[in-house]
């Protein structure tokens, strides 16, 4: 038979625990924990840039790549005051060959060609996001941009990129990442190309403000 | 209680608290990051495969979040002192064998998947929290909720 000190010990302990699990789940929703920073080739813009942004998205789907033109619009027109991060979340689930793809454009990175060929990727989607076979437009791109195709093959199939690749996806799904592209902008959530735009319309004036000085300043005497 | 007790019983509390808080650190970094990466941190060890290293990874943060936390608040301290010693053992096993098998374990998952100190460095890092987690067990009741409830009792 328990007796009555023990009992409330139980009691109390479990309600730490139940008290600490609930502060656990809710600091995963809310995304408080360590950050896994993407390898330098998927990492664009200075480390303190005001503005952070971190990208989950998907070769295969049409919303990446517009989001890819956005973004890519962005980093041009505010400069070191963004930084962008990319992290692959491919579906694998309704895009077969979208996990080859991520595969491939690191093992590209690898070679000092992320960009050109996730751009390559996101622009021949339709080619092959529903390709029966292993597409051959891999390899096309590859060529195309003078890669070393067999080195970006044993690259693909090493159990590194792979890590590197299922590390993003679980990392996005404790973040309860579920639809491409999903963004992260200073933290706040964004879904879609749509989303991000009007996220970004609001740290525009900020950054316009930033880059101004305040009139009357005298810079130097 | 005379001098020299309550000086073994400060050093029991410190001792307490420094191994409970070593586990509610270790738990909750581990918590916060994706399971996938503690799990191939494991599996490193080559001691267990994927799938048995995803399960250790989801349950065993959570029970040194847990143990770490009864053990700080004195909530059946000789038992959380003595699971959080077991545990302490449990991972001088796993480091040991690595060691001695000259595995590349880059990153020893102690506190979460981040790069770590050498295994040698760990294995006598972990000595030592294994000393303080055998002084907790035996002197670890000071500002403990057993003695309190002991005393109401």
């Amino acid at each position: 038979m328990i007796n009555k000190r023990t009992a409330r010990l139980a009691v109390l302990g479990g309600l730490l625990m139940f008290v600490a699990a609930i502060a656990i789940l809710l600091a995963r929703q809310f995304n408080v924990g360590p950050a896994r920073p993407a390898p330098g080739f998927r990492t664009f813009g200075p480390a303190g840039a005001l503005v952070q942004i971190t990208e989950y998205s998907d070769y295969a789907c049409g919303a990446c790549r517009a989001a890819a033109d956005a973004a890519e619009k962005m980093l041009k027109v505010y400069g070191p005051d963004v930084r962008l991060e990319l992290k692959h979340y491919p579906l694998v689930n309704i895009h077969r060959w979208s996990l080859d793809a991520a595969a491939y454009a690191d093992c590209a990175g690898e070679q000092g060609k992320f960009k050109e060929y996730a751009a390559q990727l996101f622009e021949n989607q339709e080619k092959w996001g529903d390709a029966k076979e292993k597409p051959k437009e891999f390899e096309a791109f590859a060529s195309g941009l003078n890669l070393d195709w067999p080195a970006m093959q044993a690259c693909a199939a090493t159990p590194e990129t792979l890590k590197r690749i299922k590390l993003d996806m679980a990392e996005a799904e404790m973040k309860g990442v579920n639809a491409t592209p999903t963004f992260f902008i200073n933290g706040k959530r964004a879904v879609g190309p749509a989303q991000f735009t009007e996220a970004l319309r609001k740290f525009d004036t900020m950054l316009k403000a930033r880059r101004q000085p305040p009139a009357g300043n005298c810079p130097e005497k | 209680m005379d001098k020299k007790t309550l000086i073994k019983n400060v050093i029991g509390l410190a001792a307490r608290l420094a191994v409970a808080g070593i586990f509610i650190y270790a738990g909750t970094i581990k918590l916060l990051a994706p399971a996938e990466e503690f799990a191939y941190a494991i599996e490193t060890y080559k001691v267990t495969g994927p799938a048995l290293s995803l399960w250790a990874a989801y349950i065993m943060p959570w029970l040194e979040l847990f143990s770490g936390l009864l053990l700080a608040a004195g909530i059946f301290t000789r038992f959380n002192a003595a699971l959080c010693g077991a545990l302490l053992l449990f991972f001088e096993a796993l480091l040991g064998q690595a060691w001695l098998r000259g595995l590349p374990v880059t990153s020893c998952g102690c506190f979460g998947s981040g790069s770590s100190n050498s295994l040698g460095y760990e294995f006598l890092q972990n000595l030592v929290f294994l000393a303080l987690a055998y002084l907790a067990f035996r002197r670890g009741g000071l500002f403990s909720a057993d003695s309190a409830l002991e005393d109401k009792a």
